[in-house]
């Protein structure tokens, strides 16, 4: 599939921060998750990923950072082949791509400062960190982390013990951790309640504007999509349907891209908000 | 489609056929193991004896105060000179002499009430023949009939003794002997079940990373090796701890602890290796994913992701066997493996019951008390 021509063209000679092209994953069920899927993410983009679940939303993002490896197709990295990278090249693209999950993914029994510190490990020293060594730059700079997302003074809690919401954002300042080039964010509000939904969602948009993060999200709601993307994407069955500005999608666009229950989607989401 | 009934006489035959299977088994049971229910009553006398010793533990000893008496007693009379004992005497003999086989009375006073008199022969020859153990009186006195035995006749002119061996009862007790035997003992074995457990730990735990699916199965390679190490493990689980701890015995020496522990250690790295996967392969993938994405290597994502998860369940299993291996060293003993078992095989087989109570009642009271303590930690852990 070649690339729409409503997708805003980057500097000619420059080439975009992410290419993806041709992208196929064949799970070894049969499923097929991804079907030739291309799109290109141009630096400071905050792209919004949307479909039902099941469409292949989180078998994409994982595919770009080969969590998940692809059947076929390519994924690049400012020009350098992913998908061909050998361990120790795929490591260094890793630790610049931050990531953000639905179920925050945090070590429930570690402490928060303990979670964060784990998202800088792609930088450390490898036999020091193993035995828990960090050096005090390390720590101020989880601390300052954590400060970023409103909770420094939970530093020394079981993660466990710590609300959805807080959670969410050990979450976002582990992945900081990284100084993080792309920020992917895999349905980062979908077990929390709508307001906190919007706070995590805001601290994602200050990273984008004021640090200049990249954002690849896919989240659920039309109204959240209108109001924090800059471009998106949408799947249905694995297949891209649709890629636009978020003002091009209307009722009959998100009805392709949601099928019948759109309606209902939209509805519940209007009331959430 | 109806379902088809098979036809009511085949269902019939199919029961009949099982039911007379069924009563071939048991009758052959029955004359393989030759149960005599009426053995245990026929036996109850000798029941009666020995349930009795094991009732009475041999844990602590009075102290009594010892003193030696000793007479020269001539068989035949005549047979040599016999000076006259000052006075006053404790211990006296009528008449002084006797012929071979005659019978004497021996009696003796102010001995000490309650206290009680071994009486014994000193032969010529520099032998001693046991008499008999006689009680005291209230008064201190105490009389008995002895047959002079031809074996105690006089020999070359000198004489044979007659000795009494009189122990006055302390108020005093103290711990006896083999109550101290059988701590060391279950001291020995408590720690045999502590090395064996750490030494199965350290071999288990490295094992257990590689018999996990979710941590190994991620090449073919891995495949491979998950494979190999988890069929290691099964087998290796099927190997009784009696069997292996015979052959080690065989091995390094009979009755050593270390047979016991070499044999503990094999079956505990065995059953930890697969206890400790499944806790491995339980876990929470999510954190696994999250730190991989951050471009940590594998060995960061083990130590971050995988072992904070796993520590409660491990420790837990560990204090779990230790448990185990207690108990599994008491039974280890009996073939050779050293330790509280090992005493009380030894007890058994030279007939002191008494002493084979006081191992049982030490074995009873560790292994209740690992219960109590294991149980306890778990649900702390928890």
């Amino acid at each position: 599939m070649l690339p729409l021509s409503s997708h805003p063209a980057h500097p000619p000679g420059e080439c975009p921060l992410l290419q993806v092209q041709n992208l196929t994953k064949v799970y070894p069920s049969g499923t097929v998750a991804l079907k030739d899927v291309s799109f290109d993410v141009d630096d400071r983009e905050f792209l919004v990923v949307i479909g039902l679940s099941g469409s292949g939303k989180s078998t994409l993002l994982r595919c770009i950072n080969r969590l998940i490896e692809p059947t076929s197709g390519r994924v690049l990295w400012d020009g350098q082949d992913i998908t061909a990278a050998a361990p120790a090249e795929l490591r260094s693209i890793r630790r610049q791509i931050g990531m953000v999950f639905q179920q925050f993914n945090l070590v429930r029994r570690s402490s928060v400062l303990t979670n964060v510190l784990s998202g800088r490990l792609g930088y450390a020293n490898p036999w020091l960190s193993l035995i828990g060594l960090w050096p005090p730059t390390e720590r101020e700079r989880a601390m300052r982390a954590l400060e970023r997302v409103g909770i420094a003074d939970k530093v020394n809690e079981r993660a466990d013990a710590l609300s959805g919401g807080q959670q969410q954002r050990v979450g976002v300042a582990r992945a900081l951790m990284q100084e993080p080039r792309l920020l992917l964010a895999d349905e980062p509000i979908a077990s929390l309640d709508p307001v906190l939904a919007h706070s995590i969602l805001q601290y994602l948009e200050q990273l984008n504007k004021k640090d200049g993060i990249t954002v690849i999200c896919s989240l659920h709601f039309l109204d959240l999509v209108h109001r924090y993307a800059t471009r998106v994407i949408g799947l249905k069955d694995g297949i891209k349907v649709f890629e636009g500005l978020p003002q091009e999608i209307d009722r009959k666009r998100f009805k392709e891209v949601y099928g019948e229950e759109a309606q209902e989607v939209r509805a519940a989401s209007l009331e959430a908000a | 489609m109806k379902p088809r009934t098979p036809p009511p006489l085949w269902r019939a035959t199919k029961w009949i056929v099982l039911l007379v299977l069924l009563a071939a088994a048991y009758s052959l049971s029955w004359r393989v193991t030759q149960p005599d229910f009426l053995k245990l009553i026929v036996a109850a006398p000798k029941a009666k004896q020995i349930i009795g010793d094991f009732l009475h533990p041999d844990i602590i000893e009075r102290e009594a105060e010892i003193s030696l008496i000793e007479i020269p007693f001539p068989i035949p009379c005549g047979s040599t000179e016999v000076e006259a004992a000052p006075a006053p005497v404790r211990l006296r003999v009528e008449p002084a002499c006797a012929e071979p086989r005659g019978i004497f009375r021996v009696s003796g006073s102010d001995l000490g009430p309650g206290s009680t008199v071994v009486m014994r022969w000193l032969l010529p020859s520099g032998g001693t023949l046991p008499i008999e153990q006689y009680p005291v009186d209230e008064e201190g006195a105490f009389s008995a009939e002895i047959q002079a035995r031809p074996i105690a006749a006089t020999k070359d002119g000198v004489p044979a003794r007659l000795q009494a061996e009189v122990s006055v009862p302390l108020t005093r007790i103290h711990v006896s002997q083999a109550m101290r035997d059988v701590l060391n003992a279950i001291m020995v074995t408590i720690f045999m079940a502590l090395l064996s457990t750490t030494l199965g730990t350290l071999i288990a735990a490295p094992l257990s990373f590689l018999a996990a699916r979710n941590i190994t199965r991620t090449s073919r390679l891995g495949s491979v090796v998950y494979y190999l190490v988890r069929s290691l493990l099964n087998i290796t689980r099927s190997f009784e701890p009696l069997v292996i701890a015979t052959i080690f015995a065989l091995i390094v020496g009979y009755g050593t602890p270390f047979a016991g522990v070499l044999g503990l250690v094999i079956t505990t790295a065995a059953s930890l290796g697969k206890m400790f996967s499944e806790a491995v392969e339980s876990i929470d993938p999510g954190p696994i994913e999250a730190i991989t994405a951050s471009g940590a290597r594998r060995s960061q994502v083990v130590m971050y992701g995988v072992v904070p998860q796993i520590i409660p369940d491990f420790l837990s299993y560990i204090i779990y066997h230790w448990d185990i291996n207690v108990r599994l060293s008491t039974i280890i003993g009996f073939v050779g493996g050293g330790g509280i078992g090992y005493y009380l095989s030894q007890r058994f087989n030279s007939f002191e019951y008494h002493k084979a109570s006081t191992a049982i009642l030490a074995i009873i009271v560790v292994v209740w008390a690992l219960d109590f303590l294991s149980a306890q930690v778990r649900k702390r852990m928890a």
